[in-house]
C-alpha cells in the first residue's frame, strides 16, 4: 500500500484532490520575480570573492595558503591560550597572555603573506579568465566590481586583523583577567575590530593596487612584498639613519599603519613585545620617531595609503580594455 | 520605419513608448588606432532571432560590446531596447545575458555554482537563483553533468554551460557570441536548435553572432551582415535572401561544341538576364523560376550545348557578401 500524498485524503473524490494536484518540477520557465539589482549583485561577489579566496567549495590545494596565513596569525594566540589554561595560576596567566595591542607584532608576517600571495588572485585571476568580462557584462559597473572586491579583501584580511585578538579577548575574558566590566569590554571590543578595519583598509589599498598593475601573480606578489618591506625600509633608512622628517614615516605601510592601532588601543611608543629593552643612552628603537606624529597626521597618512591604492586600482580599471 | 522605444536624457526609457526596435545604432563608428573596427553603423535589429555574421575581425563582438556599453564608441550612439548602454548600463544589462566568445569558465567550479552565482550577480535572489540555474543546466542537456567541474567538461558542454548562465536570469535579450565555435557538425546542430527553442519558447530575444552562414540562415529570423566594420546588409532574412524569389539556375559543365559556353552566356545576356559565368558553369539569377529554366533551355538548344547538370539554388547570405560593393 502506497502511503498518502500529503494534503490529500485517502479515498477522497478525485474531484476533490483536483485542486490540491501541484507540478513539482516545473523545468525552465520565465521568471517575473523580484530582482536585486546592484545592491544584490555587489553581495554576491562578495560573498563569492571570499569564499574564492579563502578556498571554500574548491580543491583542497586552493585552501592551503590562505588557511596557513589563519594559522600563522592564529597559533599564537591559541598557544597562549593553551598555557594559560594549563598552568591555571592566575598571575603566571596574566602575565602569559599578550595584551591585546601586542599581539599585532604575531599578525604581521601572516598579513603579509596573505596580502603577497593570496591577495592578488582576486583580481588577477578575473582578467585572466575572463571573468572580468563576464561581470561587467552584468549589472555591475567598474566601479561596483572594485568596490565589491575591496570589500572581500576587507572581510578575509579582518580574519587575521580581528579573529585571533578577538579571541585573546574571549580567552581572557573567560579566564578571568579580560577588561573590568561590560563598559570596558565593549571598548577593548570596538578598539579591536576598528584597529583591524583600519589595518585591512590600508594593506587592502595597497596589494589591490600591486594587483592591478599586473596579469602575472607573481609579479603581483612580488610588487607587494616589495611595496610593504621596502617601504619600511626605505622609510627607516631615511629616518632613523639620514635623520629626515618624521613625517617621512607616512610612507612607511606598516609602520604607519601599526602607528595607528597603538592610537587606537591609546598606547604610546613602540610597545615591542616583552618590554621596552635596554638601549643605550640617546638611542631608540627603530621607528620611535612615529611617537611624535600627530594623531591627525596618523589617521591622514593612513587614509592617504586607502585613497592612493584606490586611485591606482580605479586609474588602471578604468583604461582596461576588454577585448575587441 | 519601425517604432522604436524613446530613451529620455537619464538613458531610461520613457513609459510612453512601446520597444519594437530591440537595438538601433546611429552612425556608430569604433576605432582602435588606426583600425576602424566599426565604420558608422546605422541598423536596428528586430525581436526575434538576429544573426550577427561577418568574417574573423568584421566586427561582431565589437558590436555586441558596444551593446553592453562595455566601450564607449568612438563616435555615434547605439540604443538596446531602449536604454542607452552608456547612460544606463547596469540598468540594461539586467535585461540582457550575454555567453562571450573566449573561453570564461573557472576550471575549478562547478557548473551549477557558475551558473547560479553569474544569475545572483543578474539580480535573482540567492534561492531563486539556486533553482533556475539547474532549470538551465537541464534545458541545455546538462542536468546530469551539473555537478561537475567546468574544467572537466568538454568544448561541447562548456558553449552549453554558457548558455545556460545567460539564460538563467530569464533575461530579455540574450547575446551570444560565436555559440557554436569549436562544436563539432552534430553538437552545433544541437546547439542551434537549443538557441532557436529558447527563443520561440521562451519569447527571449536573440542576437547570435557567426562566421557561419548556414548557421544563420537555419535559425534565424533577421540578419546583420558586416563587412570590415561596414554594414553589408540588415534585415529580416526573407527579404534579404529570398524566400521563394530570387531563384539561382545553374548549368553546369556547358561544354561541346567549343564554344559553345561562351555563346550560350552570349545568348542569356543578350535576354536581359543577370549571367555570372565560372569556367563552364553558368549562374542565371531571376525571380521567376519558369522563366529562367526556358530561357535557359532556348539558349543551350540554339547553340546546340551539352549540359552535364542543372541546378537550383536558392540566394544565399553568401551572396549577400559576393554583390556587397568593395
Amino acid at each position: 500500500m502506497t502511503d498518502p500524498v500529503p494534503g490529500i485524503t485517502p479515498g477522497a473524490d478525485t474531484a476533490d484532490t483536483a485542486d490540491t494536484a501541484r507540478i513539482i518540477d516545473q523545468g525552465y520557465r520565465s521568471y517575473d520575480g523580484p530582482r536585486s539589482g546592484l545592491p544584490g549583485a555587489m553581495r554576491s561577489v562578495v560573498r563569492f570573492s571570499v569564499r574564492h579566496t579563502l578556498g571554500l567549495g574548491r580543491s583542497a590545494r586552493h585552501k592551503i595558503l590562505p588557511w596557513l596565513a589563519v594559522v600563522i596569525a592564529l597559533v599564537p594566540a591559541v598557544v597562549f591560550v593553551g598555557l594559560a589554561v594549563v598552568l591555571d595560576i592566575d598571575m603566571i596567566a596574566d602575565e602569559i597572555l599578550p595584551d591585546y595591542h601586542e599581539y599585532y607584532d604575531f599578525i604581521g608576517f601572516a598579513l603579509l603573506f596573505y596580502c603577497g600571495i593570496v591577495v592578488p588572485d582576486i583580481l588577477v585571476a578575473d582578467r585572466r579568465n575572463g571573468m572580468l568580462q563576464m561581470y561587467l557584462s552584468t549589472p555591475l559597473q567598474r566601479w561596483s566590481y572594485l568596490v565589491s572586491k575591496g570589500l572581500a579583501v576587507v572581510l578575509t584580511l579582518a580574519v587575521l586583523t580581528v579573529g585571533p585578538v578577538l579571541f585573546l579577548l574571549v580567552a581572557r575574558t573567560i579566564e578571568g583577567s579580560g577588561p573590568d566590566g561590560f563598559a570596558e569590554w565593549i571598548t577593548v571590543f570596538v578598539r579591536i575590530v576598528a584597529a583591524g578595519v583600519a589595518i585591512s583598509a590600508a594593506f587592502t589599498a595597497a596589494s589591490l593596487a600591486a594587483a592591478s598593475l599586473t596579469d602575472r601573480r607573481v609579479f603581483a606578489t612580488i610588487g607587494v612584498v616589495a611595496l610593504l618591506w621596502g617601504s619600511g625600509g626605505l622609510t627607516l633608512a631615511l629616518v632613523d639613519v639620514a635623520d629626515m622628517s618624521e613625517r617621512l614615516y607616512a610612507f612607511d605601510l606598516g609602520g604607519i599603519s601599526d602607528e595607528l592601532k597603538n592610537r587606537i588601543y591609546g598606547v604610546e611608543g613602540l610597545a615591542p613585545l616583552g618590554g621596552e629593552p635596554d638601549l643605550p643612552e640617546g638611542e631608540s628603537l627603530p621607528g620611535a620617531g612615529r611617537a611624535e606624529l600627530s594623531t591627525l597626521f596618523v589617521v591622514a597618512a593612513n587614509l592617504a595609503w586607502v585613497a592612493v591604492g584606490s586611485a591606482v586600482v580605479w586609474w588602471r580599471y578604468r583604461r582596461l580594455a576588454l577585448s575587441r | 520605419m519601425p517604432e522604436t522605444q524613446a530613451a529620455g536624457s537619464n538613458g531610461v526609457p520613457q513609459p510612453y513608448a512601446r520597444p519594437v526596435t530591440i537595438v538601433e545604432t546611429q552612425a556608430l563608428t569604433q576605432r582602435f588606432g588606426p583600425t576602424v573596427a566599426l565604420d558608422g553603423l546605422d541598423l536596428q535589429m528586430q525581436p526575434g532571432v538576429t544573426g550577427l555574421v561577418g568574417a574573423n575581425g568584421a566586427g561582431k563582438t565589437t558590436l555586441l560590446n558596444a551593446m553592453l556599453g562595455l566601450r564607449i564608441p568612438t563616435s555615434g550612439s547605439v540604443t538596446v531596447m531602449g536604454f542607452d548602454p552608456q547612460k544606463a548600463g547596469h540598468k540594461l544589462r539586467a535585461k540582457v545575458g550575454f555567453a562571450p566568445e573566449r573561453n570564461v569558465l573557472p576550471d575549478e567550479m562547478r557548473a551549477v555554482d557558475f551558473v547560479r552565482h553569474l544569475a545572483e550577480v543578474q539580480g535573482l535572489p540567492r534561492s531563486e537563483a539556486r533553482n533556475r540555474a539547474s532549470d538551465s543546466l537541464w534545458l541545455v542537456g546538462l542536468g546530469e553533468e551539473r555537478t561537475r567541474t567546468l574544467g572537466t567538461m568538454s568544448t561541447g558542454q562548456r558553449q552549453r554551460v554558457k548558455l545556460a548562465q545567460a539564460i538563467a536570469s530569464d533575461p530579455k535579450l540574450v547575446l551570444l557570441d560565436e555559440p557554436t565555435d569549436g562544436l563539432d557538425p552534430v553538437q552545433r546542430s544541437e546547439m542551434l536548435t537549443l538557441i532557436g527553442q529558447i527563443s520561440r519558447d521562451f519569447s527571449m530575444n536573440v542576437v547570435l553572432s557567426s562566421h557561419v552562414l548556414e548557421e544563420v540562415e537555419r535559425i534565424c529570423d533577421h540578419v546583420v551582415a558586416l563587412d570590415a566594420g561596414r554594414l553589408v546588409a540588415c534585415g529580416p532574412i526573407t527579404e534579404l535572401i529570398g524566400a521563394g524569389d530570387g531563384i539561382t539556375l545553374e548549368l553546369v559543365d556547358v561544354a561541346e561544341p567549343a564554344g559553345s559556353v561562351e555563346a550560350v552566356e552570349s545568348a542569356l545576356r543578350s535576354g536581359g538576364l543577370d549571367v555570372q559565368r565560372t569556367e563552364t558553369t553558368l549562374r542565371l539569377r531571376g525571380a521567376d523560376f519558369e522563366e529562367l529554366c526556358d530561357r535557359a533551355r532556348d539558349a543551350v538548344a540554339a547553340a546546340g550545348a551539352r549540359v552535364r547538370r542543372l541546378e537550383t539554388r536558392r540566394r544565399t547570405l553568401e551572396d549577400l557578401f559576393e554583390d556587397a560593393p568593395r
